[in-house]
């Protein structure tokens, strides 16, 4: 889980950090995380509602203190340090502005409590809200501004500190879809100029694999996987990760010296190697655009079925095949191999389907 | 999820310090000072002495305390059901067609509140007066004659009590018919049929929790009320709230005062008592 | 409310009326039920009326508005009347107030509700405040136990607050004084402030504070710089409503009052009592006067903030 860190000291390490919460039936908000954020990263903590992310990043701020482990920034132990003796700034959910002081007041609030010379908060409060391109609406109040306005001074406020690091609490979940895709660059962009590292929560796995450096993708207080965004999502190394970034079949099956034997009759070639001994239960995992319906390739693992069910979303076409009773993978087809209606596969047709043994995954 | 941390909360109680501190030390201290005081005694010079005495106990079993609590229980409940007859009207004309005005009646009605109680009172009995506007009124269009009289009766005790605190139930009541769907009422206009059975089969259980909270909050002042009693009321019109003033005032046997204000105390908790496992009932039966 | 729904609805449940009387079926009957009974025509047409108007509470409003402002309206009449009459209006003359203006003994009064009401206000807006936070994020026990004795005045007669101060006063030796009445009014008031800032504060987003130590203000930096002006409005507005109350206020003041000088509402208290002069009704027109200004600022001062409307300051009560 300590993947060569560009830098010698990563800007977070979280040193195996535990939560529990004694009223909660002694459950775990995040159990045993241990991980590393390199310098300058653009850092995903990605995951459903109730994993463990908030509260990690909260770790991180000082909000919440672990129960286990350490919290180092810049390989100094902070764990147990309130979150103004932290350099670390924080983007929230709320955007949580200060509505009773302008926006040159909000981004300047916390340079007046560092005691910095007046000229250059003035100077860098100015330079900091041009850069989120707010400088002509320096005098206004909060509760003038739009929602993606709103979502800047939050991010400019926490920016002109110049934290060694920048945690941002899911801040693009109020925003509608459009705005969001615009954000999402405009942050990726602001994050390159100033070279920060970002630590991002979200839920949302698009964001997450466009934005991000590395994503820690996090299930039930564990983290499931941690790496780049081709390796989670081509190479997920657990059934939560697969079917949580993106859709994925998983079909069941039972392992043997390399191969699988599907529930459903075949025995088929996989693309890793793990350590399982044979007979084990697993689950073989295929994205749906990386199923062949036609022209199949010699080397391909091929399974028959019937097609059940053909749904046309413009671009693409989902097929769902059923390989046996009960077990049914759906299979996504561009639109450019059969772009005419008659030439889809119907409902009833018996068809081979096939895939190349790299894209085929056992999981746990 | 939202957790503060383990420290700093230390703040938070040192603020609750003071103000808790004074409370106790203010109001608590002087209530347990009336319970003790209750059991005293008065010297010959008429000045109180404490000590373990039932004699105040047992005086408030003298007939004519009972009259005066059961006529104040008796006013001050027929005083919560006038307020509920005048509130639910009102409440439901501002609330369902007060339109753009809905905030502005209800300013209206909580102003004059505010206005100082005897001053306000003091007009009302100049209104209820033997010559005032409302009789003279009354006998303009035959309704009274020359002897009518609303002071120095039971009644303008009453009306003043309704006068005084009309205003704590028609804001809940108000409160909760905000709160109510409306449409819960054209659903009853088809179920039941008219607005009367409407109103009693949709509105007024949709807003029985208000009306409770408005009961409670026009019953407890009215029980302790004496100025009502003395400008409206007549000798045989007094209320608890006379009796315990003229015991510290007047008669200066403060023990057998403190002894009226337990009682006074002891009638309302227990009616406090009915309010809330009313309402935890109430609670129970929404939560299932 | 929808009358076009509501017709049509009634008019399916009422088929039978309908085909009683078809001229007035200005519905259509979709569906007809067997078992309903007919209405009578002229049930069905009142109830039309009531679906647009519920003229019963209209007029009960109506006449409610009417006597609570015909006592009011009276004291502001005669305070200028000519005449000592209470009853028969003479001619317009200030009269009254100039009595009032050269009555030292009830201008002394004024001084000291005001003064009451001023002290009573600052100091149970400092201890109000200080406990609503408290009691809105300490779970200590003492907490528990501060919300429980915050809630005692709210559910006591005012009259057994008044016995037990004047009581402890008293016994602890205290002659009673404007101090008294001043301690007291304290006391009293706190609760409100408490209990209409409790709530605010409960609303308030946490991560605002937060945030503002994420910025580097210490947990007390942030409450003074981020909290305390969010909740601005709210103890202005609380602020001006008890020095309202106070100054209002009788039954305490009445029974933790010195003899001289006393409380404005005291004062109105006896001279109602022993015999009614005329300067009673301008004193209490000026009161009047006061408080309506009073409670149309406590009211407004959230709309001054850009807040919406105050009123739910009051109905938080």
């Amino acid at each position: 889980m300590h993947p060569t860190p560009v830098h010698p000291t990563p800007a977070v390490r979280l040193d195996h950090v535990s939560k529990r919460y004694p009223a909660a039936d002694d459950t775990y908000a995040v159990h045993d995380v241990a991980l590393d954020i390199a310098q300058g990263e653009f850092f995903s903590l990605l995951g459903p509602s109730g994993c463990g992310k908030t509260t990690l990043l909260r770790m991180i701020g000082g909000f919440t203190d672990p129960t286990e482990g350490s919290v180092l920034l810049d390989g100094q132990d902070v764990t147990g340090l309130p979150p103004n003796k932290r350099n670390v700034n924080t983007v929230f959910q709320s955007y949580a502005l200060f509505d009773h002081l302008s926006l040159a007041d909000n981004v300047a609030f916390g340079l007046k409590r560092k005691g910095v010379p007046r000229a250059e908060i003035r100077e860098r409060v100015t330079g900091m809200l041009d850069l989120v391109q707010l400088g002509h609406l320096a005098g206004r109040k909060p509760a003038t501004l739009s929602g993606g306005q709103r979502q800047r001074v939050a991010l400019a406020r926490a920016l002109v500190n110049r934290p060694q690091v920048l945690l941002l609490d899911e801040p693009l979940a109020a925003l509608d879809l459009k705005l969001r895709r615009h954000m999402q660059v405009e942050l990726k962009q602001i994050q390159r100029e100033v070279g920060i590292t970002f630590v991002f929560v979200t839920h949302d796995q698009d964001e997450a694999l466009t934005m991000s450096d590395r994503i820690a993708v996090m299930n039930d207080g564990h983290v499931e996987q941690c790496g780049t965004p081709e390796d989670v999502y081509e190479r997920p190394s657990s059934s939560f990760t697969a079917s949580f970034m993106g859709t994925s079949n998983l079909v069941p099956g039972t392992y043997r010296s390399g191969r699988v034997v599907l529930d459903a009759g075949p025995e088929l070639p996989v693309g890793n190697r793990p350590a399982l001994t044979d007979g084990s239960r697993v689950n073989l995992s295929i994205r749906p655009e990386k199923i062949w319906l036609s022209d199949l390739e010699p080397d391909m693992a091929r399974v028959g079925g019937v097609v059940r069910e053909t749904v046309y979303c413009g671009p693409t076409t989902t097929y769902l095949i059923e390989l046996a009773p009960g077990v049914t993978v759906s299979v996504l087809e561009q639109n450019t191999v059969r772009s005419r209606m008659e030439d889809r596969w119907s409902g009833g047709e018996q068809v081979e389907i096939g895939w190349k043994p790299e894209h085929c995954l056992v999981l746990h | 999820m939202a957790d503060t941390k383990a420290r700093g909360p230390r703040l938070w109680t040192w603020l609750l310090l003071p103000g808790t501190l004074w409370m106790t030390g203010f109001l608590v201290a002087s209530l347990l000072l009336v319970a003790t005081l209750a059991l005293g005694t008065t010297d010959p010079l008429g000045n109180p002495r404490f000590g373990f005495n039932p004699d105040n106990l047992t005086a408030l079993a003298d007939p004519a305390y009972r009259t005066v609590l059961l006529r104040s229980l008796g006013y001050a409940l027929i005083t919560c059901l006038i307020c509920l007859a005048v509130a639910y009207p009102v409440a439901y004309a501002i609330a369902l067609r007060g339109g753009r005005f809905k905030n502005l009646l209800i300013a209206a009605i909580v102003v004059p509140f505010f206005a100082n109680y005897l001053v306000r009172m003091y007009g009302w009995s100049v209104v209820l007066s033997d010559d005032g506007p409302l009789l003279r009124f009354l006998r303009a269009i035959g309704v009274a004659d020359d002897g009518t009289k609303i002071l120095q009766t039971g009644a303008g005790v009453i009306a003043g009590l309704v006068y005084g605190f009309v205003v704590f139930m028609i804001i809940p009541l108000y409160a909760a018919m905000e709160r109510m769907d409306t449409s819960l009422i054209e659903a009853g206009r088809d179920l039941y049929g008219g607005p009367l059975r409407t109103f009693l089969y949709v509105t007024v259980p949709a807003t029985r929790q208000g009306a409770a909270a408005g009961c409670v909050l026009v019953f407890l002042p009215a029980m302790g009320d004496f100025v009502s009693a003395q400008l409206m009321g007549g000798p045989d019109q007094i209320m608890i709230g006379n009796l315990i003033q003229d015991k510290f005032f007047q008669g200066q046997n403060w023990p057998l005062g403190s002894a009226l204000t337990m009682l006074l105390m002891a009638v309302l908790f227990l009616g406090m008592l009915g309010y809330l496992r009313r309402t935890r009932k109430d609670e129970a039966e929404a939560a299932r | 409310m929808n009358n076009g729904n509501t017709a049509s609805t009634t008019g399916a449940r009422n088929t039978a009326t309908t085909t009683d009387a078809p001229s007035t079926a200005h519905a259509p009957s979709t569906a007809h039920a067997p078992g309903t009974p007919g209405a009578p025509r002229k049930q069905r047409r009142r109830r039309r009326a009531a679906e647009r108007r519920p003229r019963f509470a209209i007029a009960v409003t109506a006449l409610f508005f009417a006597l609570l402002y015909l006592p009011v309206g009276v004291v502001v009449l005669f305070s200028f009347n000519s005449q000592k009459s209470l009853t028969v209006f003479e001619d317009v003359s200030l009269r009254w107030y100039t009595a009032f203006l050269h009555d030292d003994v009830i201008l002394d009064s004024l001084g000291m509700s005001l003064r009451v009401s001023l002290v009573a206000m600052a100091g149970s807006l400092v201890l109000g405040v200080a406990l609503a936070l408290g009691l809105v994020r300490s779970r200590s026990r003492l907490g528990s136990f501060a919300g429980l004795v915050m809630l005692v005045p709210l559910i006591t007669p005012e009259i057994v607050t008044g016995v037990a101060a004047m009581l402890l006063f008293k016994g602890l030796g205290i002659t009673l004084s404007t101090t008294t009445v001043m301690l007291a009014e304290i006391t009293f008031s706190i609760s409100y402030v408490t209990v209409i800032l409790r709530s605010r504060i409960a609303a308030l987003n946490p991560e605002v504070e937060e945030a503002a130590m994420d910025l580097g203000a210490t947990r007390r930096q942030a409450l003074r710089l981020v909290t305390l002006p969010a909740l601005l409005p709210s103890i202005l507005a609380s602020a001006v409503l008890i020095f309202a109350l106070v100054f209002d206020d009788f039954v305490l003041a009445y029974f933790t009052t010195g003899v001289d000088p006393q409380p404005l509402s005291v004062r109105i208290y006896s001279a109602i009592r022993f015999g009614v002069q005329p300067t009673i009704n301008a004193v209490g027109t000026l009161m009047l006067a006061g408080s309506v200004g009073l409670i149309v600022l406590a009211l407004a001062i959230p709309r001054l903030f850009g807040r919406r409307g105050g009123l739910d300051l009051l109905s938080g009560k």
